[in-house]
């Protein structure tokens, strides 16, 4: 080989604790090396040029430059020595900076690892393969996983864009948690009113197949080709017959089923039709609480029905459907506050969630939109607000904030004093987190045009004082005393957590997710949408928690980056996977078992079995390189013979 | 190239190329003065780290050995990092049976984020290593050879095997031996005194068969090279162990073996066997009695006990029946497991981990390389492609160095983490007497103390620890950084 070995100064970045030349003087002597220089700036025009000059001069086949993180810089210079004609993967990075300059003062030091560092480069340089990608068909269509805000944003917008949507829901109605709210902040304007639009969108666009009461079951395949099971929950109402009429919740006698979509803030009927906007606009029955599915008889409902749409008999569906894309939009559930015992723990019927307060507040709620508190149905005069209830409390392990809390409740507290001028609300918070646009104004007009009393503290203790109230004892650190409200209603703005099942479906999904459930992005920063997994991308809470214009940025972004992918027509693979040397491979099947990405198969060849890797599937992570016992298996571009020649360089003596 | 001046040590990084890797990084862009000791090695993944890329380290020179990945549940390839944790784990409770100290290998989880935590995790294990100063070297000790104390106390009664009713056995083949191939057993060797494999294929090669005390070879190694044709087996309790690992691993089809089986009694080490007759002509003949032989060697008696004379293995069999069979002969025999610490492990473990490194050497010494211990070993199913004798890839070179020797016990007791029933054939065939089963009973050690005492060759259907993983390890934990 004919290696080349660039060593840059970085200005003084790694010249300053570094003798560059020096390292320059050493890498000649190494095998291979022709080619030793250091330059001023690698990454810079003049030094890309001068390495380009190079490669053509000293008719270099393998290129080491010595420089900053090649998380950095290294596509920069995969680019630089394919544009010189050498292949992509003949090259290779040596981290001086990062890793030597900016860690340890002792030059000499410094310099000698440096020279390691470009040895090892090199040596590992001398055991690799000029590599190419391989191109394949896209399948262009997108999977839609929940269909809140978020995903009917990137729904509406991939379907827009020309793309088919599968957008699968596993409530019974789309619309998510903003469907359950009365208002939204800061404008206070009504989420039915701008959100309902969007459904109906939802529902009439050509282009997008909806999936409601339906969950993903399976996913295999890869980026441009996935195949997804998706099992359609039994609704034992043929949806293709019910017009929504609702003649049948009408005469359900199963009066008492608790309202999942009212966060059981009161009872409905066994079947009934979530809310009055709700898309689909079908009936659904509860199969817990249906007397003719309970006890075998009653069979009201299917009396009743105009169209005879009910089934009693009606079983899950599985359907597949192929695409090539998924945007994950699960959204979140709150915690189970009840862990926190000095809120009474759940014993206390007027201490409410700030979801089941929502629902108070709406007109399509079971109280109509009048404020009344469950216990005996009275109009509360005192209404508190405890903020953070689950959100920056390490004692319970949540250490994070749940972002959109402190805004909803001086929402609430402003629509409180709509619907009761007489009323006093206080809100005991710890902070208030207002950065958004109209923000901080907001929470300012709940405090200063409506008279919400804002009292910087925790409450240690709720109770009642037997009289119909609540004893609500906290303490105003700003004062430094302690107080006690007598409230007739309390609503505790209770932590998210990602939705339920998230972890279940990370699996599925082969993405990552942190200890609360969220799914992890590819990068805090810079690529909030995408997942380490190719073609996976996310939108909305499931990813961190987010308030309604975030979550519908995230949606619009997600389906930038469908669009993106699915403006081209062949997608290419990264070579760097591991291939399979049959005549090695006894077909014991341990890759197999250990694949995370189900990217090993078993073929036949000649009569015999082998394994075989799928190469759009792999991910290039090398666990099967390390578990073949016989080497057959190799990961391109970190060989058991790269890796080993690294180790070799290193410990010789 | 030499280690700069004396002032530094050799440490090794491997790193992951998404958490780890990034850390450092981030560590550098923060400024977070480090030692000069660590040289990194990217890696896409810990999951890519074969274990023996460390070993190979360890024993050419590295002093220290350092590991990070993704914490767990944050591998960018949602699982290696759970993959590598066990056998990392396994790994680190292997190398004291070498002679090396564990704590000069250590793995740890660092995240992209957490450049001060990697900034603490290289100035903790670079004090680490320079406190336990330069690794002693594999040449450095004088030879120092120990013999296993095969004084042992059997947990059950060993016997020859003489009740057994060999006729029904040789009955029960030649009723099945036409719809199958061949049948592999055991028949009389050169003498009466030993035995060698039989491939039975007609009721006259079905009468040669044999058994008792010096049925010593297990032929579950045949097995794998008549996978696809109909093939019947003779076991003895750890031959089916073998059988069963064959099964789990797709080497064989259940539906093509047909297993025969009868309880065993024990067998007889024939290396002291041998060292007791001593140079001989003819052996005269062998009697057999209940507890033991005689073997009349040019007119001389000598008598065997079984409780003596066993293998090693035999004294703490609680097996002896197979765990799976088509046709058993004879009552099963129940035997109680009960402390047992194999001889040739307990050799070991009596020793500091500076005699150890010195046994290794000198027993290493002796090893003629002839991959003996390979080629019995019904586990080594890489056959003609054992990473021992390839270029591609190259681990290990064809030197006739100590180093390369015991490297490649490593590899082959690596390789067999979670695999190896113990049968002890790798020992057995060793023509020069190295107790290598010690390095295999160690693995099987930590394989079982770490995984709910997971023992091999029990269950076909069960996932071998190190292929699997659970998120939450019962029996592994993070080390603290102090």
């Amino acid at each position: 080989m004919r290696i080349g070995v660039f060593i840059c100064h970085c200005g003084s970045n790694i010249a300053g604790t570094v003798d560059c030349a020096k390292v320059a003087e050493n890498a000649r002597m190494f095998p291979d090396v022709v080619l030793a220089q250091d330059i001023m700036y690698t990454c810079a025009e003049p030094g890309q040029a001068a390495i380009e000059a190079a490669i053509h001069e000293h008719k270099l086949d393998g290129v080491v430059v010595a420089s900053c993180s090649p998380r950095i810089h290294e596509p920069t210079f995969r680019r630089t020595v394919e544009r010189a004609g050498l292949n992509r993967y003949m090259f290779e990075m040596a981290n001086i900076r990062e890793h030597v300059s900016w860690i340890g003062k002792d030059k000499e030091a410094n310099t000698n690892k440096a020279t390691e560092l470009v040895q090892i480069a090199v040596a590992k340089l001398r055991n690799d393969k000029p590599l190419k990608a391989k191109s394949f068909d896209v399948n262009k269509r997108v999977l839609i996983i929940g269909a809140g805000v978020a995903g009917i944003q990137a729904a509406l917008d991939c379907a827009e864009g020309g793309i088919q949507v599968v957008l699968v829901e596993r409530e019974a109605t789309i619309g998510g948690k903003m469907a359950k709210l009365d208002k939204t902040f800061p404008t206070v304007d009504c989420s039915a009113c701008i959100l309902g639009p969007k459904m109906v969108d939802v529902a009439q666009h050509p282009n997008i197949t909806l999936y409601a009461k339906s969950e993903v079951e399976d996913i295999s395949g890869y980026v441009g080709n996935f195949s997804i099971k998706i099992r359609k929950r039994a609704t034992y109402v043929d949806w293709d017959k019910c017009t929504g009429c609702g003649a049948c919740t009408e005469k359900c006698p199963a009066k008492k089923t608790p309202d999942a979509f009212n966060e059981l803030v009161g009872p409905t009927t066994a079947i009934n039709i979530a809310f009055p906007q709700a898309i689909p606009k079908k009936a659904v029955i509860n199969p817990e609480y249906c007397r003719q599915l309970t006890k075998g008889k009653c069979g009201v409902c299917a009396k009743v029905c105009p169209t005879g749409a009910i089934n009693y008999e009606q079983q899950d569906e599985v359907i597949t459907e192929e695409v090539g894309c998924i945007v994950a939009a699960t959204g979140y559930d709150l915690m189970d506050w009840t862990v926190y015992e000095e809120y009474g723990g759940g014993r206390y019927p007027d201490v409410v969630t700030s979801l089941q307060y929502e629902r108070l507040l709406s007109a399509s709620g079971p109280t109509e939109g009048h404020i009344k508190r469950p216990s005996d149905g009275k109009e509360p005069k005192n209404i508190v607000f405890i903020q953070c209830v689950g959100s920056r409390d390490r004692s319970i392990g949540r250490p994070y904030c749940s972002g959109f809390c402190c805004m909803y409740t001086a929402k609430q507290a402003i629509l409180t004093k709509d619907h009761i001028p007489d009323s006093k609300s206080y809100v005991f918070y710890m902070d208030i987190r207002a950065n958004g646009k109209i923000y901080d104004e907001f929470t300012r007009r709940a405090m200063e045009e409506y008279g919400t009393e804002y009292i910087r503290g925790r409450v240690s203790k709720i109770y009642p004082d037997g009289e119909g109230h609540l004893i609500v004892r906290g303490v105003d650190t700003l004062l430094g005393e302690g107080v006690e409200v007598k409230a007739d209603l309390v609503v505790l703005a209770v932590g998210v957590e990602a939705a339920k099942g998230s972890p279940h479906l990370a699996e599925k999904l082969r993405i990552s997710y942190d200890s609360y459930g969220f799914f992890l992005e590819s990068h805090v920063k810079l690529k909030p949408v995408e997942t380490n997994t190719a073609g996976v991308y996310l939108a909305g809470v499931c990813q961190g928690v987010k308030d309604i214009p975030a979550s519908v940025a995230q949606g619009s972004a997600a389906a930038a980056k469908v669009l993106g992918l699915f403006s081209r027509d062949k997608l290419e693979n990264d070579p760097q996977i591991a291939s399979v040397d049959m005549k090695r491979c006894v077909d014991c099947g341990k890759c197999i078992r250990c694949c995370p990405f189900g990217a090993i198969k078993e073929v036949e060849f000649r009569g015999k079995m082998y394994a075989q890797v799928i190469e759009t599937v792999c991910q290039g992570c090398g666990l099967c390189t390390s578990t073949c016992p016989q080497g057959a298996i190799q990961l391109s571009h970190a060989t058991d013979n790269q890796i080993l020649a690294e180790v070799n360089t290193l410990c010789q003596c | 190239m030499p280690v700069l001046n004396g002032k530094e040590l050799r440490i090794v990084g491997f790193l992951c190329n998404w958490c780890s890797y990034g850390g450092a990084d981030t560590a550098g862009t923060a400024r977070a003065g480090q030692p000069t000791d660590l040289r990194i090695i990217r890696v896409p993944c810990s999951g890519r780290i074969d274990p023996l890329f460390i070993v190979k380290a360890l024993l050419n020179g590295a002093d220290g050995v350092l590991v990070s990945g993704c914490h767990p549940r944050d591998c960018h390839y949602a699982a290696g990092n759970f993959y590598a944790r066990r056998r990392l784990e396994v790994l680190k409770q292997f190398l004291p049976v070498l002679g090396i100290d564990d704590r000069r290998f250590e793995y740890t989880w660092v995240s992209a984020s957490e450049g001060q935590r990697w900034q603490h995790v290289v100035q903790t294990f670079t004090k680490r290593i320079h406190d336990l100063g330069p690794a002693p070297k594999l040449e450095d000790p004088e030879p120092l050879l120990k013999v296993v104390d095969m004084a042992l106390t059997s947990l059950r009664p060993l016997g020859t095997g003489q009740k057994n009713k060999l006729d029904e056995l040789k009955a029960a083949i030649k009723a099945k031996l036409p719809e199958l191939e061949l049948v592999i057993g055991w028949q009389q060797g050169y003498d009466a005194a030993r035995t060698v494999p039989l491939f039975m294929r007609t009721p006259e090669d079905v009468d040669k068969l044999v058994w008792g005390p010096f049925n010593v070879n297990n032929p579950a190694v045949y097995l794998p090279q008549y996978k696809g044709k109909k093939v019947g087996i003779v076991v003895k309790g750890c031959d089916a162990k073998s059988v069963v690992e064959l099964l789990q691993e797709n080497l064989i089809n259940r539906e093509d073996v047909t297993i025969f089986a009868m309880p065993c009694e024990g067998t007889l080490d024939m290396a002291r066997v041998n060292q007791e007759l001593g140079r001989y002509t003819t052996i005269d003949k062998v009697e057999y009695d209940e507890a033991g032989v005689t073997i009349t060697a040019d007119g001389k008696e000598h008598r065997f006990c079984m409780n003596d004379y066993a293998q090693g293995k035999c004294y703490g069999c609680t097996m002896p029946t197979a765990v799976i069979s088509d046709t058993l002969i004879g009552t099963p025999t129940e035997v109680k497991p009960g402390p047992y610490t194999p001889p040739e492990l307990a050799l070991l473990d009596s020793m500091s981990l500076d005699e150890r490194l010195a046994f290794w050497r000198g027993q290493m010494e002796r090893c003629i390389r002839c991959y003996a211990c390979r080629n019995a070993c019904p586990m080594c199913v890489c056959r003609d492609y054992c990473i021992a004798e390839s270029r591609e890839p190259h681990w290990i070179s064809q030197d006739d160095s100590t180093r390369d020797k015991l490297f490649f016990q490593t590899i082959h007791a690596m390789h067999l983490a979670g695999r190896c029933t113990g049968c002890g054939e790798c020992q057995r065939a060793c023509p020069v007497g190295i107790p290598i089963l010690a390095l295999r009973q160690q693995i099987a050690r930590a394989v079982g103390q770490l995984f709910d005492g997971y023992k091999s060759g029990v269950d076909p259907e069960a996932v071998p620890p190190l292929l699997g993983y659970e998120v939450e390890e019962k029996n592994i934990h993070e080390r603290e950084w102090k």
